[in-house]
């Protein structure tokens, strides 16, 4: 225990005044196998544990500083390692990149840790990923808590009986594919995606999962939010955790 | 060198666990599903565990998958051994700087792409795929590896068609599977 973070007094003032504290990442040394340029983005650290602090004693206080502070410490390495690329797909949008993050072995570990700390103990069935950069972090979330994983994909990749959802982009049409039988009524789905713009690739997983099939889905999570693009409120009453934003 | 042929007692859960499909995509394909795989917890994390088991200590720095279900078994290997994660993926879908492979298919032709700097000279590369069938993407994922003077290790697959020979059409460049469909 670092005795050092109790008699930081206003430290630990701030913490616990805001539950989002908008924090720009300080140049993080990059591990030499990192040969790509990255520029930063912004991190949130998003509260993870909510905090009733009154009635507990300042060795409790500690450990939650002690253990967002190792978040912070994580999740400002994570956010260094992701990529951002102006005018991909198209001018003016910004794309996040998180195959750098993947180059990046601690800091790739320490993003599914991340979400594996969140979800062990909920008793979650299912993690379903979304075609195709869910495929990359939900397999490691799925394996390590337990679950059984479902990819939920494009059209016409899924051999045998399948239900689909058809979900509106910004033109036209797109749609998502479930296998029949993969999950059952009252199972506790997580949903993964690497990024939540719009939201609408979630939603489409959503009603795939819960209107169609009757799965409870517990949580989306994804490493980047675009909080300006307002995807959270389009989930409705489903609750999203992201690493940053 | 297959873990079938070793007869690992794992591996007969993880067969079982692969579902095939009749006429998929298209009449007389016999295709191979290993979703259903994925949702026998057990099964699945034994299949990475043969993986893992095989490569790690053997200095691989990079696990290069192969788009899209490459990205499901390529990325937990990784992350159990140390390495770092590389998709290939079909054109278009990488941002940035990209190198891209052509290679045939039955009827026309496909694409796999990298990202430039992701794989660096002297890298000792692991290929991950679901399956190889004919080998033709296995090969082009080695010859955009190999282009950047990366050293491909081996291939990893978790099902092999035998019958088509994309063994034999990776030259000399060892394939390890853990289970043969015929």
């Amino acid at each position: 225990m670092n005795g050092a973070l109790l008699l930081n007094s206003s430290k630990v003032y701030a913490h616990f005044a805001s539950t989002v504290a908008k924090r720009h990442c300080r140049s993080i040394a990059t591990p030499s196998s990192v040969q790509l340029s990255l520029s930063h983005s912004k991190s949130h650290r998003i509260s993870i544990n909510s905090c009733s602090c009154a009635a507990s004693g300042d060795s409790v206080q500690a450990r939650q500083m002690a253990s967002d502070d190792a978040n912070d410490t994580r999740i400002a390495a994570i956010s260094s390692a992701i990529r951002v690329i102006p005018d991909f797909p198209k001018p003016g949008i910004l794309f996040h990149d998180i195959t750098t993050l993947l180059l990046d072995t601690k800091a790739f570990k320490d993003t599914i840790d991340l979400f594996v700390e969140r979800y062990r103990d909920k008793n979650i069935s299912v993690v379903a990923g979304i075609e195709a950069r869910g495929f990359i972090f939900g397999p490691p979330i799925a394996l390590a808590i337990g679950a059984k994983f479902v990819p939920m994909r494009k059209p016409k990749k899924l051999p045998g009986e399948v239900i689909s959802e058809e979900y509106s982009l910004e033109y036209g049409k797109d749609v998502m594919e479930m296998h029949v039988g993969a999950v059952e009524a009252g199972e506790r789905a997580l949903i993964v995606d690497d990024l939540i713009a719009t939201g609408g690739t979630l939603c489409a997983a959503i009603r795939l999962l819960g209107k169609r099939v009757g799965v409870h889905v517990v949580e989306c999570a994804c490493v980047v939010e675009l909080p300006e693009l307002k995807g959270r409120d389009r989930l409705g009453d489903k609750p999203l955790f992201v690493l940053v934003n | 060198m297959s873990a079938y042929r070793d007869k690992d007692p794992r591996i007969h859960g993880i067969q079982t666990k692969i579902r095939v499909v009749p006429d998929f995509p298209k009449q007389g394909i016999m295709f191979q599903d290993i979703t259903t795989l994925l949702l026998d917890p057990k099964a699945f994390k034994d299949t990475i565990d043969l993986f893992v088991e095989r490569y790690k200590g053997k200095n691989i720095s990079v696990v290069a998958g192969i788009e899209a279900r490459g990205f499901i078994f390529g990325p937990p290997i990784a992350l159990a051994i140390g390495a770092k994660f590389v998709p290939l993926r079909k054109p278009k879908k990488l941002p940035g700087k990209v190198i891209s492979e052509e290679y045939i298919l039955e009827y026309g032709r496909d694409c796999l792409e990298m990202h430039v700097g992701a794989v660096e000279t002297g890298d000792h590369v692991l290929v991950v795929d679901d399956l190889i069938a004919t080998g033709g993407t296995l090969c082009a994922a080695m010859n955009l590896l190999e282009r950047v003077g990366a050293q491909v290790v081996e291939c990893a697959c978790v099902i092999e068609l035998p019958d088509l020979k994309g063994r034999e059409r990776l030259n000399d460049k060892p394939l390890y599977v853990l289970v043969e469909s015929h």
